[in-house]
């Protein structure tokens, strides 16, 4: 038993500790990636206004040609110690971007993970079960075509459906501009926010806003998720102990909720983490179809206006979260999935 | 069974949370007006700012010495008594007794002093401390009075002072900004009719009414939301649903073409100063002698159809522009529509390649970019390419780059020809003028005329407004006669504002300062 | 399992996709139908398109703006006043190119990397491996904006860029794949062998490695030919992608068309996304199928019922008196 335990904490250790070089690799991809790209936020801002011979001198005083290892050393020093800088085109912090537009795009995912999650597991779960009958190829179908459709594409049918056509939800933004400025954000988190402050005007239109942006990236996600839990179902279907199981006698039923469904959920919590990133990038598009004030549209903005302290910072914490993220995966599935060895 | 229910269930919630949120979302009382837009601010400090979302709350938030009416073209004292050179480089102000910030400190000349000099000390790359190059000191010799002394004389001072990048900001009290960096945006304070009540970036600016604003005209609505939408089709979608009273900047020309129809929404437009021209570099541009290039900007001159670009790209939101000055400015005149007449006129424009001996079709190689200068950029060189082809005189092609790839090209002799687009920096025909004709212009196109350069030089030393006149009507004719830059459209300002608004259309002048404070609804 | 020769995977592959049956075989099916048909429009869009992709006017008359679907233009036309049909079908000419490019790229690079990788071990597999873990841990989209990017600045935006910015992205996914399928691959016996006979190591990975490890790679390159397209899309409605004067391509008609949707105009966007969603739904159909068919766990083969020979009399060898005793 001890044995298992000191390999076990060995394991975490050099997972943790794997996670530090590649965090590195990272961030000096995304330092090199916004150096070469030509042009600086004063070229992009008084271009086209002002003499070239002008924009130099600002560039100059403003510090954007200086050696570039310099740069890079200010750049990491400011990565480990989470001051990433302000923002050139608009003085605002990264702090402030990630707090307040990270948390629209974190319930964002949140939100539509959870809608991909209850669409996707009954239907892969069904599509395994009854494999090869109308319900499994109606289920796959479903699956690939929601995957296939972009999700600016299901955004755009949304929106000439629901706004254009028949005016029942809100298109875009998280919430109207009354309630953003009446509402008290503790959290930053909207639904918990108007739920803790008992503000049941503010709820209603925080959830109008969120149905559609949710329902079209969580509808996107829950196509893999019905491939991968179908996938899952067959293998474990097929296992020994399930035919152990029908052997005893057991009602299929049984066998499938009991036997099957939790077998092949575990790995469901690995699909999470490979699709946090997934959903990160969705997020992006659904951003800027649905006018969601998330990182994602920021990041698109910043990065037209070339304010690259504002991408890199942005981008930096897009990288750390999604290695932090893959990293507590490994140290779950560590601990719940028995294949794991260390 | 468990499921179905279970959707049943749901489903009545939503829509029991539909009727609830009916009354939350959407316009507030009649005191409140919703403006939405494209446009992001940049800083509400005025030394960080030089952009017309950052003005729109500038003005709003803050006072300038002076400022231009509405309806005007020439400026008017404002945080001021009275201001007026007391000799050819030295401008005086007399200020207003009374007049406090919206914390309680008064404003006096140290405010002044303070704030000009902290602009030209912090240099922002986003503010406008390159409009001060020709100031060489401010002065305040007593708290009433402030004296600007300038290099060189400079009769567009007074229009620059109207720029919100030379608003007034407290030098001391509780809320003094600091002497060498910016201001946060959401501590702006000022001396204006509203007081910043909230800043939340990217997602809303919202002002309430100054109760210690000592001003003649003070707002005439209690609160301003300015809301930020990253599209202009959700701006339309949320104007059309009423979601906003008023969407201003930007709207595409389909959605006001869709909006004119609209039930609750109308559509409201006035002059505006923003132009589009089209840039011939000197040096790379077709012709082996300067007669047969300036042959060639001629003919172009003379084929370029502006009223179809107008119609037919913009829906009617712009006007064929004849100057580089666009009508509304003092001095403005029409020295293109003079020389080359209204419309097209292929004949002539072959005849005058012919004379020089140019071969057609001449090769034209036009550059544009995809979003700096609007959407519809890419519809209007198609336009432009489709119109110089089918007179059998040019051959275009088209190339385009992105805005940062574009903007250092275009300047460092790279590209043939090329669009430009303007924004004024004050409301005077020397900023149209000067900027593009005078031999530094940034344009560095290799535009040389020492004429042009004598009128502009005189210009803009003279207060005298004869000798202005006569030194524009020259520029603008020479301007015409050479054509190193083609005019070809002037922007309207167009809003679409929902039924009961008003105030919108006073507020369009050349000044482009949207004056919140004259809205008023129901 | 064991095999030699370069092909012989993917012979094996050839077999068992001719066995197939049931469902699998109609997914399959029916994924290399669906591309087909679009590699018919791609490769012959000069001859099936009524007009050019960026073409406003036809025997002097211009073409109407944002015009509904009509005899004249059978999916409308479009803000810029082009033909949506010529542009959808032109469209698919840029998405098979690039797709072929991308995938091309990303095999090239990825498949050999892996190879060697995994077979050599040691310092150079340990750091590929960390480079591919950090590329794979990027969120897919934004590396292929930053590539876009850059390269847009460098070599002008085009088929070109647009394919080197999903190479990149998809790179570590052959990497992983092969790298894990070779290092399972070369403890076996047959390998062994191979070594213990003096094979060179680039001979073995030739003959023995590669030819197992290629089987999984069809599989890996339909459903990226699937995301590739997807990004492709993606760029062009974000504005990095395809120009519209150098190429129709239907994300960046879609980008237009969300402009239309508040005024009603409904078809500049939806025939670019149904071609989007279809031609997408080809190429995983075709991995789906092909992962039913390949993979052991979850494929079925087609039973061959067991050929037993009929009863016939035999001329026994035997005298007729033995063969008495036999029978008994």
């Amino acid at each position: 038993m001890s044995r298992q335990g000191s390999s076990l904490r060995t394991y975490l250790l050099t997972r943790v500790a794997l996670a530090v070089p590649t965090v590195l690799i990272l961030l000096t991809m995304v330092f090199l990636l916004m150096r070469v790209a030509p042009g600086n936020p004063i070229q992009a801002a008084l271009g086209g206004h002002v003499s070239q011979k002008q924009i130099a001198i600002r560039s100059h005083r403003a510090g954007y040609d200086r050696p570039i290892l310099e740069q890079y050393g200010d750049y990491l020093k400011g990565a480990v110690t989470g001051h990433l800088g302000t923002t050139l085109t608009d003085h605002r912090t990264i702090g402030n971007i990630i707090v307040e537009n990270g948390s629209a795009t974190l319930e964002l995912a949140i939100a539509a993970f959870a809608i991909a999650l209850a669409v996707g597991i009954p239907i892969g779960i069904s599509a395994g079960r009854w494999r090869d009958t109308p319900v499994d190829i109606g289920g796959r179908l479903f699956g690939i075509v929601i995957y296939a459709a972009p999700v600016f594409f299901t955004g755009f049918l949304a929106q000439l459906l629901f706004g254009t056509a028949l005016g029942w939800l809100p298109t875009s933004g998280r919430v109207g501009p009354i309630t953003e400025f009446e509402l008290s954000k503790p959290t930053h988190f909207y639904l918990i926010d108007s739920l803790v402050t008992g503000n049941w005007s503010a709820f209603s239109d925080v959830v109008l806003h969120l149905i559609l942006p949710a329902l079209t990236l969580g509808l996107l996600i829950s196509g893999v998720i019905i491939r991968l839990v179908r996938v899952n179902m067959l293998q474990t279907m097929k296992g020994d102990y399930v035919e152990a199981a029908r052997a005893r006698g057991i009602r299929e039923r049984r066998v499938v909720i009991h036997h099957a469904f939790r077998n092949a959920l575990v790995p469901v919590v690995t699909v999470a983490g490979l699709q946090f990133a997934t959903l990160l990038g969705g997020a992006i598009l659904t951003e800027q179809t649905f006018n969601w004030p998330g990182i994602g549209a920021e990041l698109v903005r910043y990065l037209n206006n070339r304010d690259y302290i504002a991408v890199q910072g942005i981008v930096t914490v897009f990288a750390i979260a999604v290695v932090v993220v893959s990293v507590l995966i490994d140290i779950i599935n560590a601990f719940v999935d028995p294949r794991v060895r260390y | 069974m468990g499921r179905i229910r279970g959707f049943a269930v749901a489903g009545a919630a939503v829509a029991a949370l539909a009727v609830a949120g009916c009354g939350s979302s959407g316009t507030g009382g009649g005191g409140t007006i919703i403006r939405g837009t494209t446009d992001q601010p940049v800083s509400y400090d005025p030394a960080g700012a030089y952009d017309l979302p950052s003005y729109d709350v500038v003005y709003a938030v803050y006072q300038n010495l002076l400022t231009i009416p509405a309806g005007g073209n020439k400026p008017v004292p404002e945080a001021a008594q009275s201001c007026d050179f007391t000799d050819k480089t030295t401008y005086k102000c007399t200020l207003q007794s009374g007049d406090k910030f919206s914390d309680g400190t008064s404003l006096d000349s140290k405010d002044v002093k303070f704030s000009f000099d902290r602009n030209v000390k912090i240099a922002s790359p986003t503010g406008a401390s390159s409009l001060l190059t020709n100031l060489k000191s401010t002065s305040a010799p007593n708290p009433q009075t402030v004296v600007f002394n300038l290099k060189a004389p400079d009769a567009t001072f007074p229009f620059v002072l109207t720029a919100a990048s030379f608003a007034i900001v407290p030098a001391d009290g509780p809320n003094a900004y600091p002497a060498d960096k910016l201001q946060p945006s959401t501590k702006a304070v000022g001396s204006g009719r509203y007081t910043l009540a909230s800043f939340k970036p990217g997602q809303q600016t919202v002002l309430e009414k100054n109760p210690k604003y000592s001003g003649a005209d003070p707002a005439k609505n209690d609160r301003v939301f300015i809301q930020y939408f990253n599209t202009s089709s959700a701006l339309k979608l949320a104007v059309q649903q009423g979601d906003v009273d008023i969407a201003y900047r930007s709207l595409t020309p389909t959605d006001l073409k869709s909006l004119q129809g609209a039930s609750g929404v109308n559509i409201v437009a006035g002059t505006g100063t923003e132009i589009r021209y089209l840039v011939f570099n000197l040096g790379l541009q077709p012709g082996s002698s300067d007669a047969q290039k300036m042959a060639v900007r001629q003919a172009v001159a003379q084929t370029i159809d502006r009223q179809a670009i107008a119609n037919r790209v913009y829906e009617g939101t712009v006007t064929p522009l004849y100057s580089m000055v666009p009508k509304g400015l003092q001095y403005a005149d029409e020295a293109f529509k003079t020389q080359y007449g209204a419309s097209p006129d292929v004949a002539a424009a072959k005849k005058t390649l012919q004379q020089a001996g140019v071969k057609t079709p001449v090769p034209l190689e036009v550059w544009w970019t995809p979003s700096h200068y609007g959407p519809s950029s890419g519809d209007e060189y198609a336009e432009i390419k489709h119109e110089l082809d089918a007179s059998g005189l040019f051959n275009v092609t088209l190339k385009s780059t992105e805005w940062n790839q574009y903007s250092t090209a275009a300047f460092t002799n790279k590209y043939p020809e090329f669009q430009l687009g303007w924004f004024p920096d004050y409301p005077d025909a020397d900023d149209y003028t000067a900027s593009f004709y005078a031999k530094t212009s940034f344009l560095n196109i290799g535009y040389d005329n020492p004429t042009m350069d004598k009128l502009l030089a005189q210009e803009k030393a003279s207060t005298d407004s004869s000798v202005r006149a006569k030194d524009f009507a020259q520029i603008q004719k020479i301007g015409a006669q050479d054509a190193p830059t083609i005019p070809i459209w002037q922007g309207k300002q167009v809003a679409a504002v929902r039924n009961g608004i008003s105030g919108v259309q006073e507020t369009f002048d050349p000044s482009f300062i949207f004056r919140y404070w004259l809205i008023t609804k129901g | 399992m064991a095999g030699i020769g370069r092909l012989s995977g993917l012979r094996r592959l050839g077999r068992d996709v001719h066995e197939a049956r049931g469902v699998p075989k109609w997914i399959l099916y029916s994924g290399l139908g669906i591309v087909a048909f679009f590699v018919i429009l791609a490769i012959f869009s000069a001859q099936i398109a009524p007009y050019g992709f960026d073409q406003i006017a036809a025997n002097g008359s211009p073409f109407p703006k944002q015009a509904p679907p009509s005899g004249a233009h059978l999916f409308g036309t479009t803000v810029q006043s082009t033909d949506v049909l010529s542009r959808v079908i032109w469209g698919s000419r840029t998405a098979i190119e690039v797709v072929v490019v991308a995938v091309a790229l990303s095999l090239t690079v990825g498949v050999p990397l892996g190879l060697v990788s995994g077979y050599v071990g040691g310092k150079l597999d340990r750091g590929l491996v960390l480079i591919m873990d950090a590329l794979f841990a990027f969120p897919y989209i934004l590396l292929a904006i930053v590539i876009a990017f850059l390269l847009s600045s460098s070599i002008g935006q085009g088929i070109f860029t647009a394919a080197a910015a999903i190479t990149v992205v998809y790179v570590p996914q052959y990497f992983r794949v092969v790298r894990n399928h070779v290092i399972s691959v070369r403890e076996e016996a047959y390998v062994e062998a191979a070594r213990a006979l003096g094979a060179s190591r680039a001979v073995i990975i030739r003959r023995y490695v590669l030819s197992n490890v290629i089987q999984n790679v069809p599989v890996i390159a339909t459903l990226n030919a699937a995301d590739a397209i997807l990004t492709l899309a993606a760029l062009g409605f974000l504005g990095y992608g395809i120009q519209p004067t150098q190429a129709a391509e239907w994300g960046y008609d879609i980008s237009r068309a969300v402009d239309d949707v508040g005024a009603g105009i409904w078809w500049t966007g939806l025939f670019p996304g149904l071609a989007i969603v279809l031609l997408v739904t080809g190429f995983t159909l075709i991995g789906e199928g092909l992962n039913d068919v390949l993979n052991p766990v979850i494929r079925y083969r087609r039973i061959r019922r067991p050929q037993i020979p009929p009863l016939e009399p035999e001329v026994s060898p035997l005298p007729a008196r033995e063969r008495e005793v036999v029978r008994r």
